[in-house]
């Protein structure tokens, strides 16, 4: 008798344990496709996942483009008219009464490559760097890799860019054919996308360094656009790195953008101060400063909503 | 038995507050010097510390210690009062903000519609919005290109299609943005209180694709919502969020039952033991007025269809008159629903008692209270007991698939006769 009982019991015991592990069963073994949890990530969006909103990028670049150019009666126009007005000036101001020489180069093709590249850079970089203030809205309401915005930020900015660099062309052909201008155009030519590339990626990364700067401390927003003017001064925009004096040379030259807009005047004009170690510093100084930045933005980007 | 598709483990939410920006620098440094230089953990963002200690003040636990899971193709409706987290736990399960601990597993892509028209630009035309808002919800443009005349004709704008959005009318707007936003197809739907915008007429259609949505294709629904009718006929299951806890998890008429009774706000009896603190005057004063719902099932929510009946005793201090009792309900806006005058009755000085019903299927869904007065003669009136009673009454439909506001002061049940007359013939 008891060693029946004990054998219903056993039996009753094995009931329950197929009983618990069946109830437990999708807990220990279903595979989740995501998780959320406190750990924010270093890494962000996987390549992948990126790939998947290429779509809005692009969508969210021809909206830039739409709504600064939708009820404008210049329209797209607009995109060249500030470069050529600040080109006059530049001429007037610090070709005719400063008289910052330029080299062999006409000012006017001087200028408008230096300006070009800088605005490039400026509007982009003050153009992400309020990522998260600018589309607090919108991040607080949808989710979607927050990288997207700047880079289409960047990507608009790169459009415009083409734009006035077809200008710049079209000078650079007047001065060809009319003012008897040679511009030994060669091999250094390719050296070209390098310097874009390096601006884009600089300007990127300081703009996403500092999107979660403004998004925390209002006051950056002060900074930023005081600071981008200052910057513009120890640029080589208005006068070539070979009119600096010697002495206070290197304030210029540690600035990783000089050597790219000296690289960008050379391969285009053909003029230009650039040492490869020059180079060097700035391309490495470039990429690590993205990296940080990026990694910053992402770490950054999940806990933000919380307090923009 | 479906697979689960979400579960949700010990999620808390804690909410930083007071003046952000002046000081969080400082406080940033106070957190990252303890982190990690002292090497201890930041006592802000410890859970249970918020009870007793500084951090209680500025800190706020919107979500505390959530458990739940939610099964594929199911419908769960949160409900809540306003701040209870409901709106901070769809934000953590949409990605949008990151738990402070705990987690939320899935599986399967999440769309989150936490507000209509999310990524909508004004200056943009209908076709430009349409195609931006499906990018930014996560539809890819085959997508959006291949569903673009269903969006439109579900829209109901095909005319204004090329307008920017600024010259449409809000309903317009919230048409076009919806529709967008109902041809999604996730494996999860996210959806807060969207129903609150648009007419009736738009919102039944809503409420009839997100149906079709979660019924037909087996997706599943998280849906915060006011509306418990419309969690009712939506929603498998309801989660009741009451300062960020979890407070009740079940099928979601219970579960609704429950949250509209803890809401309902009654005065339903009051009581004056002693003639001298008794309101009224030299010549009357109340003792007792009540109100009784005849409620028959045992939730204790009285709803359109329960009948009341008002009870009410005052002392008569006058000799040998003839008094009136009127009976005034006012909805809560302060219109007289309507205005009721007893018969006549001949009285003595002593108590006097009355009572007078309203029945069911009379009154429509609303807040209403009543006030009481005695009358001599039918004429002159001897005092007034204002707002002395109150109570709600709540939505039933019963099998009606309609969710906007019941129109009408009154919703009675008359008499109502509908039926096939005769067939058109075949030839």
């Amino acid at each position: 008798m008891t060693h029946l009982l004990q054998r219903f019991y056993n039996k009753g015991d094995r009931w329950m344990h197929l009983l618990i592990s069946y109830n437990f069963m999708p807990q220990t073994k279903t595979s989740w496709d995501w998780e959320i949890s406190s750990k924010t990530s270093y890494w962000g969006a996987s390549l992948g996942e990126m790939w998947s909103f290429r779509h809005l990028l692009a969508g969210l670049v021809k909206r830039n483009f739409l709504l600064k150019y939708q009820q404008t009666i210049l329209g797209p126009f607009w995109i060249l008219f500030p470069p050529l007005l600040t080109l006059v000036t530049y001429v007037v101001v610090f070709g005719k009464f400063v008289g910052i020489p330029t080299g062999t180069l006409p000012p006017v093709l001087f200028y408008f490559a230096g300006i070009i590249l800088w605005s490039f850079f400026s509007d982009s970089f003050t153009g992400t760097a309020t990522t998260f203030r600018d589309n607090v809205h919108l991040f607080s309401k949808v989710y979607f890799p927050r990288l997207v915005v700047p880079l289409s930020v960047i990507s608009t900015q790169l459009y415009n860019f083409g734009i006035q660099l077809m200008m710049l062309l079209a000078l650079v052909l007047y001065y060809w054919l009319f003012q008897d201008l040679t511009i030994p155009i060669g091999i250094g030519i390719l050296w070209f996308p390098v310097a874009v590339v390096t601006t884009a990626v600089l300007a990127l990364g300081m703009g996403l360094f500092f999107s979660v700067l403004t998004a925390k401390y209002r006051d950056m927003g002060y900074l930023i656009s005081l600071g981008v003017r200052l910057f513009l001064y120890v640029t080589p925009v208005i006068y070539p790195l070979a009119s600096v004096p010697e002495q206070v040379r290197w304030v210029v030259q540690l600035n990783p953008l000089t050597p790219v807009f000296e690289l960008f005047r050379l391969s285009l004009l053909g003029e230009g101060t650039v040492s490869p170690v020059a180079l060097l510093y700035s391309i490495l100084f470039t990429a690590a400063f993205f990296s940080v930045s990026l990694m910053w933005f992402n770490k950054q980007g999940d806990k933000l909503i919380d307090i923009v | 038995m479906a697979d689960d598709i979400i579960r949700v483990e010990n999620l808390s939410k804690l909410y930083r507050l007071g003046t952000i920006g002046t000081g969080s620098f400082r406080q940033d440094l106070q957190h990252w010097w303890n982190l990690y230089v002292l090497r201890k953990k930041d006592p802000f963002f410890q859970l249970g510390s918020a009870s007793g200690h500084a951090a209680a003040r500025d800190h706020i636990w919107a979500l505390q210690n959530i458990n739940f899971d939610v099964k594929q193709g199911e419908s769960v409706g949160i409900i809540g009062s306003n701040g209870s987290g409901k709106s901070t736990l769809l934000k953590i399960v949409s990605r949008i903000v990151k738990p402070t601990t705990g987690t939320v597993k899935g599986k399967g892509k999440v769309s989150s519609l936490l507000e209509v028209g999310t990524g909508f630009n004004k200056e943009l035309t209908g076709r430009e919005n349409i195609f931006i808002s499906g990018y930014i919800l996560g539809m890819s443009k085959a997508e959006v290109a291949a569903k673009f005349d269903e969006i439109v004709d579900f829209s109901g704008i095909e005319e204004f299609i090329d307008t920017p959005v600024k010259r449409y009318s809000s309903g317009m707007y919230v048409r076009l943005a919806f529709a967008v936003a109902a041809h999604l197809e996730p494996d999860i739907l996210i959806v807060d209180e969207v129903l609150a915008v648009g007419d009736a007429d738009f919102q039944k259609k809503c409420l009839g694709k997100m149906k079709d949505v979660s019924r037909g294709h087996g997706r599943t629904i998280l849906f915060v919502s006011h509306n418990m009718q419309a969690v009712n006929t939506l929603c498998d299951r309801a989660i009741w969020l009451n300062k960020g806890i979890l407070k009740e998890i079940g099928p979601s008429t219970t579960v609704a039952n429950k949250y509209i009774a803890s809401m309902q706000k009654f005065n339903l009896s009051q009581s004056w033991e002693n003639l001298k603190d008794a309101p009224g005057n030299d010549l009357v004063r109340f003792k007792h007025v009540e109100l009784i719902p005849h409620i028959e099932e045992t939730d204790g929510i009285i709803d359109v269809r329960t009948p009341l009946t008002v009870r009410f005793q005052f002392w008569n201090l006058l000799h040998d008159v003839s008094l009136n009792v009127g009976l005034v309900l006012y909805s809560y806006s302060g219109d007289c629903v309507f205005d009721l005058l007893s018969p006549a009755a001949h009285c003595h000085e002593g108590i006097v008692s009355g009572e007078c019903s309203i029945p069911g299927n009379f009154l429509n869904d609303g807040s209403y209270y009543i006030t009481l007065n005695v009358a001599k003669d039918a004429a002159i009136k001897l005092y007034d007991l204002e707002e002395c009673l109150s109570f709600d009454v709540e939505d039933y439909r019963g099998g009606i698939q309609y969710f906007g506001k019941w129109c009408g002061i009154v919703r009675p049940k008359f008499p109502f006769l509908l039926g096939q007359k005769e067939l058109i013939s075949e030839s």
